[in-house]
């Protein structure tokens, strides 16, 4: 199975995808756009009068409707949409071939957001459906439904023609990833009519709601990281057996997880049982990838200062990481019983989805990006505004949270739970959502950068000539 | 180091998918075989609302302008629910469609909110939260709802009420 010639065709510039482009291109815009509609849900906790100025804006920018718009356009508009891109690219290199179609590909890609954005309309004319991540009607779900499994077959032809016969570790997540999604998605969103009573409808959405984290964005942001780590460090991978330990870890205890939601709550005991203990056991497979990537780093952390795009890449590691020991520290029955419905849930709900995998997605970008426009990347500068915009903005954002959380938590148990109490507390709270407002304030510039920087490469970075070595790498 | 399974991908993806249904298996399906999931208490035969009723579409335009997003609908037996009212039992969601327990409680929980105010005070509270309930407040105003909206929201709110207790499906 030897395959001596490698590498492209020499002194021509390598077939750049255009599904790369469109998945990358588009998600960038809805970051901008979550991160706004983020803004102005945080900046109306502030302040409740805020955008009301007319009836229209009252109603179609009422807190109820923006914020499900918000978590909608940062997961399937902005994470799902990169890490599309992502895998169109990172799956033909892996496999030392062409995507199995690109014209299939051109046109999930522009459906795909399509789709999303007459979906996110529908959001905020009032037709959210109540379920959590699940909001999009019917109709946009069907659809979506139908393009990962065109996704599927085409990601999953371009592996059967692979010129690559072992399957890297990469490829293991990342096929693994749009199953999962397929079938997460399709779990979370039969509606409520045919499942039948209330409560087996939690058991639906709360696997959803906890899964749609647990398989499809940390086992595509996982393979991402597998595929950056030994490119970005120009090391191999510490431990191959390692990762693979680590996948079959993920895929057989995430699935458990969606009881832990319903600690304390209206479910019988054994299935809240069935939940925490799968939640307990995450911690293996989340060390699995950790002690890979510091096996991996050992004598080449120096690298770290001198490349943006693997600061970000160990970055958005460590707070996967730190998302996988916070999450099962919640899904214990005491500090369930004080955090749950706090704020301390907003603040772990984004260490993992921006913290952690949004910079990983960044790192792949950074890393991509250049190989399918053929320029490099136009400001180092920028990067690292970027990087520092959104890493402290996310720290102010998340230590906001976690600490109201706690106050809420302790404030509820000395029985300020209704009416005037309940408000007293809210009044100490608000210092807190304000210190939110700045962090996110501090997130949105630095995406601001990113999007500008990404917007300047394509128009006026460097040209990278045909020859360059970093063509070489895929 | 690779083993000719690791080169297979069919054998990859059919194990994942194996293991994924366990869980499925385990959290979703299981749980229909349990008696107290699967029987209606008399409290969810109280929010048993006919189509088209005052509370039923009161519960849709409470879905649909995000009301969910803040308030829960879910009284766990821990001390920071204390004073909510009686504990929540799988069987009062029995009718639910879509169960709205939901996640997070910027405002109070709203269970049993039926036995706590009077429909004016929901009226004039919708229409003015920081008016009635204090300046703090950080709830929007519903002002700008129909009549028709705003009193099947409040026909609905005061539907949220514990049956009352040893007798089978109200009086």
């Amino acid at each position: 199975m030897a395959h001596s010639a490698s590498s492209p065709v020499p002194y021509s510039l390598p077939k750049s995808s255009g599904t790369v482009k469109i998945f990358f291109y588009t998600s960038f815009f809805w970051l901008l756009l979550s991160m706004i509609l983020g803004l102005i849900v945080a900046l109306k906790a502030i302040n409740p009068e805020f955008l009301t100025g007319n009836r229209f804006l009252q109603e179609v920018f009422t807190y109820g409707r923006l914020r499900p718009a918000h978590t909608n356009t940062a997961l399937i508009g902005w994470l799902t949409g990169v890490f599309f891109g992502v895998i169109h690219y990172g799956i033909p290199a892996l496999c030392k071939t062409e995507l199995y179609s690109e014209k299939l590909g051109r046109f999930t890609a522009t459906l795909w957001n399509l789709n999303y954005a007459i979906g996110a309309g529908s959001i905020l004319a009032g037709y959210q459906t109540g379920v959590e991540y699940a909001e999009l009607p019917l109709l946009f779900d069907a659809i979506i439904v139908v393009i990962v499994a065109l996704i599927f077959f085409n990601l999953i032809r371009t592996v059967a023609a692979r010129k690559e016969r072992v399957l890297y570790v990469s490829l293991w997540y990342w096929i693994g990833s749009v199953l999962f999604l397929a079938i997460v998605y399709i779990v979370g969103n039969i509606p409520a009519e045919w499942i039948g009573t209330g409560g087996a409808q939690m058991n639906y959405y709360y696997f959803y709601l906890h899964n749609i984290i647990g398989l499809w964005f940390t086992v595509v942001g996982v393979g991402t990281i597998y595929y950056l780590l030994p490119k970005l460090t120009q090391r191999p991978l510490y431990s191959h057996k390692l990762s693979l330990i680590g996948f079959w870890f993920i895929v057989a205890f995430y699935s458990w997880n969606g009881p832990h939601h319903l600690i304390n709550g209206p479910i019988p005991l054994w299935l809240m049982k069935a939940g925490i203990i799968p939640s307990l056991l995450l911690l293996i497979p989340v060390w699995s990838v950790l002690a890979n990537l510091i096996g991996t780093m050992k004598g080449v952390w120096y690298k770290v200062s001198q490349n943006v795009s693997l600061k970000f890449m160990i970055t958005g590691a460590l707070f996967y990481g730190l998302s996988c020991i916070q999450g099962p520290f919640q899904s214990l029955m005491g500090p369930h019983a004080i955090l749950h419905f706090s704020y301390w849930t907003v603040g772990h709900a984004h260490m993992p989805l921006f913290g952690g995998f949004s910079l990983v997605a960044f790192a792949a970008v950074y890393y991509i990006m250049p190989r399918v426009v053929h320029r490099h990347i136009y400001s180092r500068a920028l990067m690292n505004w970027h990087y520092w915009l959104s890493v402290l903005g996310f720290l102010l954002f998340g230590f906001a949270m976690w600490t109201a959380g706690i106050i809420q938590g302790f404030e509820w148990m000395d029985g300020k739970q209704l009416g005037a109490s309940f408000l007293q507390v809210m009044e100490s709270l608000h210092i807190y959502l304000i210190a939110r407002s700045l962090g996110g304030s501090a997130m949105f510039l630095g995406q601001i950068a990113f999007a500008w920087n990404m917007y300047k490469t394509v128009r006026a970075g460097q040209p990278i000539a045909a020859d360059d070595e970093m063509f070489l790498t895929r | 180091m690779a083993n000719e399974s690791e080169k297979n991908p069919g054998i990859l993806l059919f194990g994942a998918a194996v293991l994924v249904g366990f869980g499925i298996l385990g959290t979703v399906i299981l749980p229909y075989f349990d008696e107290s999931v699967t029987t209606p208490t008399p409290t969810a035969e109280l929010k048993n609302y006919p189509t088209d009723s005052a509370e039923a579409r009161g519960r849709h335009v409470y879905i649909r302008e995000g009301c969910i997003w803040c308030h829960t609908q879910q009284v766990r037996p821990v001390k920071a629910d204390s004073k909510l009212g009686p504990v929540s039992v799988p069987g009062d969601y029995y009718y639910d469609k879509p169960v709205i327990m939901m996640t997070q409680r910027t405002g109070p929980d709203l269970t049993w909110v039926g036995q706590r105010y009077s429909a004016d005070w929901q009226h004039a509270h919708l229409l003015n939260p920081q008016k009635i309930a204090g300046a703090s407040s950080i709830m929007p105003k519903y002002d700008y709802l129909t009549e028709q909206d705003r009193n099947d929201l409040v026909a609905y709110l005061l539907s949220l009420k514990p049956a009352p207790k040893e007798n089978k499906g109200g009086k």
